[in-house]
């Protein structure tokens, strides 16, 4: 159960990063969020014990994804692989994560929130708003068709823009 | 009800009568002798800070130093600044005697010194730090506002950039407060009001934000009926003890409800005037709640509802139809507000509290990037921040 849950949760945090990447072609809100973030901006985000991680950083143009990261300005760390879970898949969003303690964080808490305002629109783009109205007291409009945004992400997978490695 | 809560106070609680001159055998029971007095000029200057001091030396124990710079808008380099005099000095414990600010000074020492540090900026962060050295520290609060004395959170201003920075652990919390009655009947009535006021914004959002749970409703529902049957007595004639006490006490219980909860808009939009405006968080507290609790409406009517018999009285809000409970509950906040206004004169509006609109852009900036947005009962973007903001002023 745990290796799928983990296997399950390396695929999302991928997609999760590429879906960063292609909704600031889409969404101004995602634009916005990217000029204002300090430029060196780096998170590591961490799954239970000794699960898969996230490594960006943002150099001012884009947001790189790393092998890992010695320093992160903003350092999350999922408690167990079973929130990692409901946290990736859409069960449970990022502020109810907050509210169930389901996180420990290293640096600014600003950082978070920008985190949040983020993974918000990336969630209201993904997932159905059945999903998204119970994990979120008000879900984003998006500003274009979601299948859009599944598009590009898609296209740069196979492009092999993204990969699915480490 | 949230599926999964945590809840924890850690705290001795001194509360009462007399209550200073247990202070000394507290740290004896704690191993230490030396301890290092924090406080600031304006309590030096009245007398408190010496009053403390007397108590603690009737029972035999002489401070080892004492600081008492520490400015209303505390800072980072304030706190290393205090930890290495700790060092110099040879301190082997902390008593901190103030308000928000010293308090969470203190806690910002202690959090240095136990993580064994020299700079507390390595430390921010939430739920990410181990247990540490054990410091000694305890705490006398001077105001019945902030609640600090019972929060695992620790406020304090970086330099650099003027923002706030939030250190989350449960290693913050002080060993002992101590709640004794003489420490706030010296403090005026627009003090009184706004830090009375503070308290309940506390209780209010701790009990009805996405995190509330049980254990942190249960203490913040008794807070707000203290403060709800005190902070007009307290206010208008200060040297009243019992509601003194009972001020204290219940912003003692609502830091405890906000600790095991979270506080929400009122302090995200709050801290932002703070930093971008100057405004006394207390001030921004006392203005904003009423306007908050409109815009939340929609999300929480519920929450809000049940909430009326504590602010106006079993009687008064089984006489309001179900249905007009949320809203009469916002009316009863804003009725208290007026009447402290009518008191001693606290402002109740932004324009009041000498907030010009042109800054507005900047405080939602800041607002949103305040993690007390993060569990809300309704989220807000920077333009909703601002229509609270017009509201407000
Ligand atoms: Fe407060």
């Amino acid at each position: 159960m745990r290796f799928l849950q983990s296997f399950v949760v390396a695929i999302v945090l991928r997609f999760v990063h590429a879906a960063l990447i292609e909704l600031r072609a889409l969404d101004s809100r995602v634009v916005k969020e990217f000029e204002r973030m300090p430029e060196g901006l780096s998170y590591a985000i961490r799954t239970g014990h000794n699960g898969p991680s996230l490594y960006v950083e943002w150099d001012g143009r884009e947001l790189r994804r790393l092998p890992s990261l010695a320093h992160p300005a903003c350092a999350l760390r999922i408690k167990s692989m079973p929130l990692a879970f409901q946290l990736f898949t859409g069960q449970m969003g990022l502020s109810q994560a907050y509210a169930r303690h389901a996180f420990t964080m290293g640096g600014e808490v600003a950082d978070v929130m920008r985190l949040a305002r983020l993974v918000n629109l990336v969630e209201a783009y993904l997932f159905p708003k059945i999903m998204t109205r119970r994990i979120m007291t008000d879900v984003p409009e998006t500003e274009v068709c979601f299948l859009r945004a599944y598009a590009r992400i898609l296209l740069g997978f196979l492009t092999c823009k993204y990969k699915l490695s480490k | 009800m949230v599926p999964y809560f945590e809840f924890q106070n850690a705290v001795k609680l001194l509360c009462g009568e007399l209550a200073l001159e247990r202070i000394a055998i507290e740290l004896e029971l704690m191993g230490a002798s030396k301890p290092l007095m924090l406080s600031d000029a304006v309590l030096t200057k009245i007398g408190t800070l010496a009053t403390v001091i007397k108590a603690m030396e009737s029972e035999g124990v002489e401070p080892a130093a004492t600081f008492t710079d520490i400015p209303v808008d505390s800072s980072l380099a304030v706190v290393n600044h205090i930890a290495a005099f700790y060092r110099e000095q040879g301190c082997d414990s902390i008593v901190a005697v103030g308000g928000g600010s010293v308090i969470d000074t203190a806690k910002g020492v202690r959090l240095v010194l136990s993580q064994n540090k020299q700079d507390i900026l390595s430390l921010s962060g939430l739920d990410n730090l181990v247990r540490g050295k054990h410091v000694p520290f305890i705490v006398v609060p001077t105001t019945a506002g902030t609640g600090s004395e019972c929060t695992g959170v620790a406020v304090i201003r970086n330099d650099s950039n003027g923002v706030k920075m939030e250190f989350l652990s449960p290693y913050v919390e002080p060993d002992a407060a101590v709640i004794d009655p003489r420490m706030t009947v010296g403090l005026p009535p627009k003090a009184t009001a706004t830090t009375g006021m503070d308290a309940l914004v506390h209780a209010i959002e701790a009990c009805t934000c996405q995190q509330a749970n049980p254990l942190s409703t249960s203490y913040g529902t008794a807070a707000i009926r203290m403060i709800a049957e005190n902070v007009v007595e307290a206010t208008r004639n200060g040297s009243n003890k019992q509601a003194r006490f009972a001020m204290a006490l219940a912003s003692t219980m609502a830091g405890i409800s906000f600790s095991n909860s979270m506080v929400g808009a009122v302090h995200a939009i709050g801290h932002a005037l703070g930093g971008v405006c100057h405004v006394p968080h207390a001030v921004a507290m006392t203005i904003l709640l009423p306007h908050v609790m409109r815009y939340n409406l929609s999300h929480c009517a519920q929450g809000y509802a049940e909430l009326l018999p504590l602010l106006v009285g079993m009687e008064a809000a089984m006489a309001t139809p179900a249905e007009k409970r949320a809203e009469a509950a916002i009316e009863a906040v804003v009725a208290l507000g007026r009447k402290l206004h009518d008191i001693c004169g606290i402002p109740l509006t932004l324009s009041d509290a000498g907030v010009v609109r042109d800054t507005f852009a900047h405080v939602a900036e800041v607002a949103v990037n305040d993690g007390a947005l993060i569990v809300n009962p309704r989220a807000a973007d920077e333009s909703q921040v601002i229509e609270i903001l017009n509201a407000a002023y």
